[in-house]
C-alpha cells in the first residue's frame, strides 16, 4: 500500500514524462505509453459524451497514432516543414479515482502547450483527463482526454498532440 | 481600400483580371478585390445559410454570416423558416448574440426591442414615447428586415441578399443532382444535422479551398505523407486477412493513381457549380452495411436503390458557399473573412432511418478529413499559404489553368464534363466569377 503523497508524486512524474517525450519527439517511446487498445481523444465541443456520434478534433486508436508518428517522420509533409516545437506545462494534478485493486486511476490536470511553427508561436491550453491501468507495476494510459478551452475554434491546423 | 475601388474603373478592370485559361495573381491578393468579391458575389448571390433540421421547432435559431452581413435562419409558428439581418431595429445591435438557441422571441439585449422569428416587432419597452415622431413601429424599419431571398432545396436553405436572382432550383442547376442523391441515400428520404460542426481558420483566400476540391492532380502528391503512409502502415501492423478498418478505407483512396482520379471525371455547370467523380469516387470501396442495404431495400426496392448507388460522386461545389460530399453525409461551408482569411465549417449529417453506424462513418471521415488537427487538411492548407505568399511574387502575373484547354465536352446543354485532371473545374469557376464581378444583376 502505497500513501496518498507517493501516489500523488507518482502519477505526477508520469504526467510529466509523458509531457516530455511529445515535446522531445520521441513518439515511439510515447506511444508505448497507451495500452494496444488505449485512446488518445480531444473533444470538438465541451462536455462532448461520446466521440462516435459527434465530431472530434482528433480521436485516435493506436493504427491512427501510428499512421501520425509515420507521417511525423514523412519527407513529404509540407506542414510539417519546418517541424513544430512544443513546450508542454502540466500543473494542478488531481487524482479522482484510484483504486489500487482494480488498477484504475483517474487523474485530472491542467495543461498549456506552446508551439513554435513557421515563424508564429501559438498557445493551447485546456485540462486533460487520463484514464491510467497499472499492468505489470508500471502505469499505461487507457484513455488521454483533451479538452481544449477552445476546442470550439476556429482553430488552425495543428499536427502534433496537444 | 474603398477609396481604390472608388478610383477603379471597376467593370473594364475586373474583367481584364480574368482570361479563359489563366487569371491573375491579384484575385488572391488584393484586399481591394476581396472587398469587390463581397459586394459583388457574396451579398449577391445565393449563400448557403444552413440547413432546415438546426431550426426544427418554432422558436429556434441559428446565427451565421452572409459575405459580412450578421443574419439568423429561424423557425418562426407558421411554421416557415426565415432568414433575417441580426439588427436590432432600434440602434443596431445583434439581437442574438450566440450561436444557436430556443427562445419565447427576439430580445435585444440592450433596450429590450422584441421581435418575432419572421422579423416583425413585436415590442417596446414605453412604446408611447414615439408617439407624433417619424419612427413607425408598424412600417418596415422598425423589423429585423429579412433577406431578399430565402429558398430551402430538399432542406439546404440558402439566402441571397439580391431581390434579382433567379430562383433557387434553377440556380444549382444540374448540381442539384448531388443534392438529390445525398437525401435519396436516406431510407426515409430527409438528412438531418448532427454531430456538431468544427471550425477551421485558413491563412488563406477562400477561392484556393473551392478550387482545391476539384483539384484531382493534388491529392497523389499533397497527401503522399498522410494517405500513403496509412498504407504502408495498416499493411505493417495487420495481420494479411484482417478486414481493412474504416478509417484505412477512408484515408487510403487519396494517393489513389492519376488513372484512378483520371476516370472520377469532372462535371462543370453555370454559376461556377460542379462535381468530380459520377460513377466512382475516393468514396465508392467503403464497406457495406448490410441493415443499411436491408432498410434502403425495404424503403425503395432493388431497382431504386441500385440507381440511386449507382451514383457516386467526391466533391459537389454549389459555388462559392457550399459544399457536400454526398456518399459520406459531410458538407463543408466556406465563410470569407478578408483576402487571406478564411473560415471552412464542416458538418454531418444522418440519414434518417440509416442505422448509426452510417453516422459513425460520417463522423470519422470528418475527424481524419476535416479537423484542424487531421492527418490530411494541414497539408492542404499549407499548400494554399504557400500559394498565398508565394503569389505576392512580381516576376508573374498570371496563374494557369491551361490543362486540358479546349477539350471540355458538353454533354448536355450548360453540361460540361473533362477527365478529372483537367483544369476545368477552375476554369469554370472564373467564367462564373467573371460574370459576377463585371454584370450587373448576376
Amino acid at each position: 500500500m502505497t500513501s496518498a503523497l507517493e501516489s500523488h508524486h507518482r502519477i505526477s512524474q508520469f504526467l510529466f514524462h509523458e509531457a516530455r517525450l511529445l515535446d522531445e519527439q520521441r513518439w515511439a517511446e510515447w506511444e508505448k505509453l497507451f495500452l494496444d487498445d488505449g485512446v488518445y481523444w480531444a473533444p470538438a465541443t465541451p462536455d462532448q459524451p461520446d466521440p462516435l456520434n459527434h465530431v472530434s478534433i482528433i480521436y485516435e486508436n493506436q493504427l491512427l497514432r501510428k499512421v501520425r508518428i509515420a507521417r511525423f517522420q514523412s519527407p513529404a509533409a509540407p506542414s510539417l516543414q519546418p517541424f513544430p516545437r512544443t513546450a508542454h506545462l502540466v500543473s494542478n494534478v488531481m487524482i479522482d479515482e484510484d483504486d489500487d485493486g482494480a488498477g484504475s486511476i483517474k487523474v485530472n490536470s491542467r495543461f498549456l502547450m506552446v508551439e513554435y511553427r513557421r515563424g508564429v508561436q501559438r498557445f493551447y491550453g485546456g485540462a486533460y483527463a487520463h484514464d491510467l491501468a497499472l499492468r505489470d507495476g508500471a502505469l499505461r494510459i487507457r484513455q488521454k482526454k483533451v479538452d481544449l478551452v477552445n476546442c470550439e475554434g476556429p482553430l488552425e491546423s495543428s499536427s502534433v498532440w496537444f | 481600400m474603398r477609396t481604390l475601388i472608388d478610383k477603379r474603373p471597376a467593370a473594364m478592370d475586373v474583367a481584364a483580371l480574368v482570361e479563359p485559361d489563366r487569371v491573375h495573381r491579384s484575385l488572391y491578393t488584393d484586399p481591394a478585390i476581396f472587398d469587390l468579391e463581397v459586394d459583388r458575389i457574396w451579398h449577391k448571390t445565393w449563400i448557403y445559410v444552413g440547413h432546415e433540421s438546426q431550426v426544427k421547432e418554432p422558436g429556434q435559431y441559428y446565427a451565421t454570416t452572409i459575405g459580412r452581413q450578421p443574419v439568423l435562419l429561424t423557425r418562426h409558428s407558421d411554421g416557415e423558416f426565415y432568414v433575417l439581418y441580426n439588427r436590432c431595429a432600434h440602434k443596431g445591435a445583434l439581437v442574438v448574440g450566440d450561436r444557436c438557441g430556443k427562445t419565447k422571441d427576439l430580445r435585444c439585449s440592450y433596450h429590450g426591442w422584441r421581435f418575432d422569428f419572421d422579423g416583425k416587432l413585436l415590442g417596446i419597452p414605453l412604446e408611447h414615447g414615439y408617439d407624433d415622431t417619424r419612427f413607425d413601429r408598424k412600417g418596415p424599419e422598425a423589423n429585423m428586415p429579412r433577406a431578399a431571398r430565402a429558398e430551402s432545396y430538399r432542406g439546404f436553405v440558402f439566402a441571397s441578399l439580391n431581390a434579382d436572382a433567379p430562383d433557387l432550383k434553377t440556380w444549382l442547376g444540374g448540381a442539384a443532382s448531388s443534392i438529390d442523391n445525398m437525401v435519396d441515400r436516406a431510407p426515409e428520404g430527409e438528412l438531418e444535422v448532427t454531430g456538431g460542426v468544427m471550425r477551421y481558420e485558413h491563412d488563406s483566400n477562400w477561392k484556393f479551398f473551392v478550387e482545391n476540391l476539384n483539384d484531382m492532380m493534388h491529392p497523389m502528391v499533397t497527401h503522399q505523407s498522410s494517405s500513403l503512409t496509412a498504407r504502408v502502415v495498416a499493411k505493417k501492423e495487420l495481420p494479411a486477412d484482417a478486414p481493412v478498418p474504416s478509417a484505412i478505407e477512408i484515408i487510403a483512396p487519396f494517393t489513389e493513381s492519376y488513372s484512378f482520379f483520371d476516370d472520377m471525371g469532372v462535371h462543370a455547370f453555370d454559376y461556377g457549380h460542379g462535381f468530380s467523380g459520377g460513377k466512382t469516387s475516393i468514396h465508392a470501396k467503403y464497406s457495406d452495411i448490410p441493415e443499411y442495404n436491408r432498410r434502403m431495400e425495404a424503403a425503395y426496392g432493388s431497382a431504386r436503390v441500385a440507381e440511386i448507388m449507382a451514383v457516386n460522386r467526391h466533391n459537389t461545389i454549389f459555388y462559392p458557399s457550399a459544399t457536400i460530399k454526398g456518399p459520406i453525409q459531410t458538407m463543408r461551408v466556406v465563410r470569407p473573412v478578408a483576402v487571406d482569411k478564411t473560415i471552412i465549417e464542416s458538418w454531418t449529417f444522418r440519414l434518417k432511418g440509416a442505422p448509426d453506424e452510417l453516422l459513425h462513418r460520417s463522423i470519422l471521415y470528418c475527424n481524419l478529413i476535416n479537423s484542424s488537427a487531421n492527418l490530411v487538411g494541414p497539408d492542404d492548407q499549407e499548400n494554399y499559404r504557400r500559394q498565398q505568399v508565394g503569389l505576392l511574387s512580381e516576376s508573374e502575373d498570371w496563374v494557369t489553368m491551361h490543362r486540358d484547354f479546349g477539350k471540355d465536352e458538353e454533354i448536355a446543354p450548360g453540361h460540361f464534363y473533362a477527365k478529372g485532371s483537367s483544369d476545368i473545374s477552375f476554369r469554370n469557376q472564373y467564367r462564373a466569377w467573371k460574370r459576377y464581378m463585371c454584370e450587373e444583376g448576376r
